[in-house]
C-alpha cells in the first residue's frame, strides 16, 4: 500500500532502467534491430495478450509448472520426513539422492526425451524433479529443529510413531516446508520455461524460441517481460498463503520480538 | 517420486492409447517433428488443403526451433517421420541407426538467389576461404548441412578448412555476432541471410552463395522415418508421401505469390514482408541415391567420413520420384 501512495527508491530505479531501454532503443545506442523500444514491445505484448495467444501458452505453462512442483515437493515432503525420522533410510537412499541433485536439470531433458516424450509428461517430470530437492533438504532440516521437548512430551504421552510425524513433527517443520517451496517455485518457473524451449511445441517457452526464430524480438522480449512479472507475481502470492497458512508461527516470532 | 511421475505418465499417456484408429471411420494419427522454416512449406501446404485427411491421415506436426529433438525422437518412436538436415540424418545411419528417406524436403536452387549464404563486414576484406584462414566463421551448428556447404566453399575458394574456427551460433543471432565483429563471417541459410542484409545492409555484405559455387542445386534435407515402422507401416507411408507430394505441387505453381507467403508466415510466424525479400528452396518429392552419395563425399572430405550403406538401399519407395 505504501509503495503505490509514495514511491520507494526501488520502484524509482525500475522506471529509469526501462526509460534508459527505450532511449537506448529510440537512437539505436545497440546498432541492432534486435533491440526494440519498450513502447513496442509492450504493444506487442498487449496484441498478443488481447488477441488471447499468451494468456492461453501461459495457462498451459502454469499448468505444467504447478503439477510438476506439487508432486515433486509431496515427495520432498515424504522422503524428507522418512530420511530424518528413520535413520535407515537415509543409508539406503540417502547417497543416490546426493548423487542425482547435483545435476543441472536442463542437461537431462533431451536424454528423458527418450523415456517420457516431448509433452506434458516428460516436462512435469523435470519441473517435480527440480522441486524435489530443496523442498527434501529443507524438511530434513526442519525435523532436526523441531524441539527434542515436544518430542520427548509426545513419548511420555505415548504417542506412537506415525501420530508423533504427523501431529508433532510435521507441523513443526512446516515454516521449512514452505522456505523449501518458495525455493522451488522460482526453480520449477525456470526449468518449466526452459524444457518448453528445448522440446515440443507447448507453452511460453516455445512461443519465445519461435518468436526468436521468426526474427520478432518485440514478441520476444514481450514474453520475457510477461515471464518476470508472472516470477514476481508468483513470489509475492506465496508469501502471501505462506503468512495465511502459518500464522501461528509469525504470531510466534512477533511475540518473541 | 517415480512412483509419482510414473502414475502421471500413465493418466497423460493413457488418452491417445485409448483411442486406437478405427478401420475407414478414424484418421489415422501421424506425429511428424519439424523446424519452423520455409522448407516445409509443402507439409503445411498439404494440411491446411486437406490433402492428408484425403488420405485417412491427421498430421500432428511438433516444431523445435532448434531441432535439436528431432531425430532422437524419431529413434525413441516420439515421431513417425522427421524433417531434417542430410547431414545430420546420414551421422545417424553411419553410427548404425535405420533412418530411410520417405520424401525429398529441400534443396539449393541452380541460380541465385540461394538458400545458404556467406556474409562478412563491409571492408573487412573476405571475399574467400583463403581470407578466412586464422579467422572465425559461424554456423549455427557444427557437422549439420549448412557447415559442410560452408567449408566446402572454403576449400573452393583456397582455403584450409582446419585453419579455419567454427563459432556455433545460433542464426537469430548470428547478424548481431558479426556486426560487432565476435565473428569476421558466417555461414547464413533463409530467411536469415535475407534477414541480416535489410536489417544491417550498412554494415554486413553477401560475399558467396556456398551451395551454388561447390554443388549448384545439391540437397539441403528430406524426411525420414525408421526402417521397421515402414517394414511394417510401409502403405500408411505412401499415403503420407502421396499427400506431401499434393502439397510440394502446389508451392511450385505458387513460388512468391501471396497465398504461399501468407501459409509460410501461419506456421512460421516470419512477417510477410521479411518473406517477401526470403530466397525459396527447390521443393523436390524425390530422394535420388546420386544426391545422397554427393554429400557422403563431400562429408569425407570434412572429417565425417565413415562406413555408409550403399545410398539406393535407403531410399524407400516413395521417394523413388
Amino acid at each position: 500500500m505504501r509503495a503505490l501512495a509514495r514511491p520507494s527508491s526501488g520502484f524509482l530505479l525500475i522506471l529509469a532502467l526501462l526509460l534508459l531501454w527505450e532511449v537506448s532503443a529510440r537512437f539505436d545506442w545497440m546498432n541492432s534491430p534486435n533491440w526494440p523500444p519498450l513502447s513496442v514491445v509492450l504493444a506487442a505484448l498487449a496484441r498478443d495478450s488481447l488477441g488471447g495467444e499468451l494468456p492461453l501458452l501461459l495457462g498451459g505453462t502454469l499448468w505444467r509448472m504447478f503439477a510438476g512442483l506439487l508432486a515433486g515437493g509431496a515427495a520432498g515432503v515424504i522422503v524428507g520426513l522418512l530420511f530424518a525420522s528413520l535413520p535407515v533410510t537415509r543409508r539406503l537412499f540417502g547417497l543416490t539422492v546426493e548423487l542425482i541433485r547435483p545435476i543441472p536439470i536442463p542437461a537431462i531433458i533431451p536424454p528423458l526425451v527418450l523415456f517420457l516424450g516431448l509433452d506434458n509428461t516428460m516436462k512435469v517430470t523435470v519441473v517435480g524433479l527440480t522441486a524435489f530437492f530443496p523442498v527434501l533438504t529443507n524438511t530434513m532440516q526442519g525435523v532436526r529443529a523441531v524441539e527434542a521437548d515436544a518430542l520427548a512430551m509426545g513419548r511420555t504421552f505415548g504417542i506412537g510413531f506415525w501420530r508423533r510425524s504427523l501431529h508433532i513433527v510435521l507441523p513443526a517443520c512446516l515454516p521449512y516446508v514452505f522456505a523449501g517451496f518458495r525455493v522451488a517455485l522460482a526453480l520449477a518457473l525456470v526449468v518449466t520455461v526452459v524444457a518448453e524451449m528445448i522440446a515440443g511445441e507447448q507453452g511460453v517457452g516455445h512461443y519465445l524460441v519461435l518468436m526468436q526464430f521468426a526474427g520478432r524480438a518485440p514478441e520476444m522480449y514481450a514474453t520475457v517481460i510477461l515471464l518476470a512479472v508472472l516470477g514476481y507475481g508468483l513470489n509475492r502470492g506465496f508469501l502471501a498463503f505462506e503468512r495465511r497458512a502459518l500464522h501461528w508461527y509469525f504470531a510466534l516470532g512477533a511475540q518473541r520480538n | 517420486m517415480t512412483q509419482i511421475t510414473r502414475r502421471a505418465g500413465l493418466a497423460l499417456t493413457a488418452l491417445p492409447l485409448a483411442a486406437p484408429p478405427l478401420v475407414g471411420q478414424t484418421l489415422t494419427r501421424l506425429r511428424v517433428s519439424v523446424i519452423p522454416v520455409t522448407d516445409v512449406a509443402p507439409l503445411h501446404a498439404a494440411m491446411r488443403l486437406g490433402h492428408f485427411a484425403a488420405e485417412g491421415l491427421e498430421i500432428d506436426t511438433s516444431t523445435t526451433a532448434g531441432g535439436a529433438t528431432g531425430l532422437p525422437g524419431l529413434v525413441a518412436g516420439q515421431f513417425r517421420v522427421v524433417f531434417s538436415n542430410t547431414v545430420s540424418i546420414l551421422l545417424g545411419i553411419r553410427e548404425g541407426l535405420d533412418f530411410r528417406f520417405v520424401a525429398g524436403a529441400a534443396a539449393g536452387n541452380p541460380a541465385p538467389p540461394d538458400i545458404f549464404a556467406i556474409l562478412t563486414r563491409k571492408g573487412s576484406n573476405i571475399r574467400s576461404g583463403r581470407d578466412l584462414e586464422g579467422k572465425r566463421i559461424a554456423s549455427n551448428t557444427r557437422n549439420n548441412i549448412v557447415w559442410l556447404r560452408g567449408m566446402a566453399w572454403v576449400e573452393k575458394t583456397g582455403g584450409d578448412w582446419r585453419k579455419v574456427t567454427t563459432v556455433e551460433v545460433p542464426f537469430p543471432q548470428m547478424a548481431d555476432a558479426l556486426a560487432a565483429g565476435q565473428i569476421d563471417a558466417g555461414i547464413f541459410s533463409e530467411p536469415f541471410a535475407s534477414g541480416a542484409l535489410v536489417s544491417h545492409g550498412e554494415r554486413l555484405e553477401r560475399v558467396a552463395w556456398p551451395i551454388i559455387e561447390t554443388a549448384p542445386g545439391a540437397t539441403v534435407a528430406q524426411y525420414v522415418t525408421m526402417k521397421d515402422d515402414l517394414e511394417r507401416n510401409g502403405e500408411v507411408f505412401e499415403r503420407f508421401a502421396r499427400g506431401l507430394f499434393k502439397g510440394v505441387d502446389w508451392v511450385n505453381e505458387r513460388r512468391h505469390d501471396p497465398a504461399l507467403l501468407d501459409l509460410i508466415t501461419a506456421f512460421s510466424r516470419v512477417p510477410v514482408e521479411r518473406l517477401r525479400q526470403t530466397a525459396l528452396p527447390t521443393y523436390p518429392k524425390a530422394v535420388t541415391p546420386a544426391e545422397v552419395q554427393e554429400v557422403i563425399t563431400t562429408m569425407a572430405r570434412f572429417g565425417m567420413g565413415g562406413r555408409f550403406p550403399a545410398p539406393a538401399s535407403l531410399i524407400f519407395r516413395t521417394a523413388n520420384g
